[in-house]
């Protein structure tokens, strides 16, 4: 039994996992369950969104009894929520009655063509059935409505990396990084596309926006690792004037000082720093692009 | 709670604020009556204002909240790609959760599913939430 101050805490645990995207389902569905069996009259309000949070991470955690009886109350207490029907489509989807879902689908945009989180499922039940290229054209579309949606060009970006259609996952993260510049980790995303294309231009390409990432969020690891392969692939690369390969060099050193002392900072005070800083240089030289 | 000291604060100013603001009218129609317009309001009224107007915006300060820094990229600085990849509207249920967080009581009883331990996923409740 929780005390009160315990129960709040909890409460807005919940509201920070719900409002970051967080998807411990297992911790939500402990969580959600034993608040909204013992303190339902204390969340006031907060209780329908904790039920649909709640429903959505019994799905994942395969617990029907209790997505059902969230649906119920939900049911109850909005009964002609579109909001509502989509959760007993997701309900019906989780169940892969994937007809049925398409069914309930289809009649809440017949009553509001505008529902985008209706199109959305609709989306995702062609992925769910392995259709990528038909969920790839009906995202495709949906974007052609609603530009600014950044849920859906991410993932579109993602759709798109999964069928190694890597030219157009660039375009898809060029988007977002247009409506975000300050996200590090878009730019990051996207320079990992660019490495992953290879080609001179693209290398180069995938070296600056490595740098800006690093430069929006210094302690962005991946980052540095991808600054230190980028730099030391384009040295490695023939094709080079000499200059660009000593510059790229430097870039390359850099990025390995910078990894070593971030390892040896985070390292500080454990005894076996030593050999985790000497794991990481040798990990270091055998990254190393020597020309095949 | 702090947040009840700190409204108490904010009424205290703001009934200062009141206060002075109706001495100063009542100063007003004193002078029209006495006709010495030339006098000016006089000094307490005037600290009188400024103190409460100081203490109701500090006490507003420390109701409404953490401030937020000015610098967008720093929030971001503990995001990570584990939370910024779900997308909440495309989930799909078609995993391996379906099977692995399976309740135990729906399991087939076979011998086998004896040895199986209770659900070793199954977290503690708040020690280990972090």
């Amino acid at each position: 039994m929780l005390s009160v101050s315990e129960m709040l805490k909890m409460r807005d645990k919940l509201r920070k996992w719900r409002e970051e995207n967080y998807r411990n389902s297992e911790q939500i569905v402990d969580v959600g369950e034993e608040l909204l069996n013992e303190h339902a009259s204390k969340l006031g309000d907060d209780i329908w969104i904790i039920y649909e949070q709640v429903m959505i991470a019994a799905l994942d955690c395969s617990r029907d009894d209790l997505a059902w009886s969230c649906l119920q109350e939900l049911k109850r207490q909005f009964p002609d929520s579109h909001r509502v029907k989509r959760l007993a489509g997701m309900r019906l989807e989780a169940l892969e009655r994937y007809e049925d879902a398409n069914k309930l689908y289809d009649s809440i945009l017949q009553d509001d063509p505008t529902n985008t989180a209706a199109r959305k499922r609709k989306i995702s039940i062609l992925r769910a059935q392995g259709k990528s290229s038909e969920a790839i054209r009906e995202l495709n579309e949906y974007l052609e409505q609603f530009v600014g949606d950044q849920e859906a060009w991410h993932e579109l970006s993602e759709l798109y990396i999964n069928e190694h259609d890597y030219a157009k996952a660039a375009f898809c993260l060029e988007e977002l990084m247009m409506t975000n510049p300050h996200n590090h980790l878009y730019c990051e995303q996207y320079a990992e596309v660019k490495y992953t294309q290879g080609g001179l231009e693209n290398l180069e390409l995938a070296r600056k926006y490595f740098a800006q990432a690093l430069k929006l969020n210094n302690r962005n690891m991946r980052a540095l690792f991808g600054l230190y392969m980028s730099a030391s692939h384009i040295a490695a690369s023939p094709k080079v004037s000499a200059k660009v390969k000593k510059d790229n060099m430097k870039y390359g050193a850099w990025a390995a000082s910078q990894i070593s002392r971030a390892y040896q900072m985070a390292g500080r005070g454990k005894k076996e720093n030593k050999c985790s800083v000497k794991a990481v240089e040798e990990m270091l030289e055998s990254m190393q692009i020597t020309m095949s | 709670m702090a947040s009840s000291f700190w409204k108490g604060v904010v009424g205290v100013g703001l009934f200062a604020l009141a206060h002075a603001a109706f001495s100063a009218a009542q100063h007003r129609s004193y002078m029209r009556l006495t006709e010495k317009e030339n006098e000016t309001l006089p000094i307490d009224i005037v600290l009188q204002t400024l103190l409460s107007f100081v203490i109701t915006c500090y006490g507003i300060v420390n109701i409404s909240g953490e401030f937020k820094d000015m610098d967008a990229s720093s929030e971001l600085k503990n995001k990570t790609f584990d939370t910024l990849r779900n997308h909440p509207s495309f989930y799909l249920f078609n995993h391996r959760g379906r099977v692995l967080f399976c309740p135990p009581e729906q399991e087939p009883s076979t011998p086998s599913a004896q040895a199986l331990p209770s659900n070793p996923l199954r977290l503690r409740k708040l020690e280990n939430y972090h």
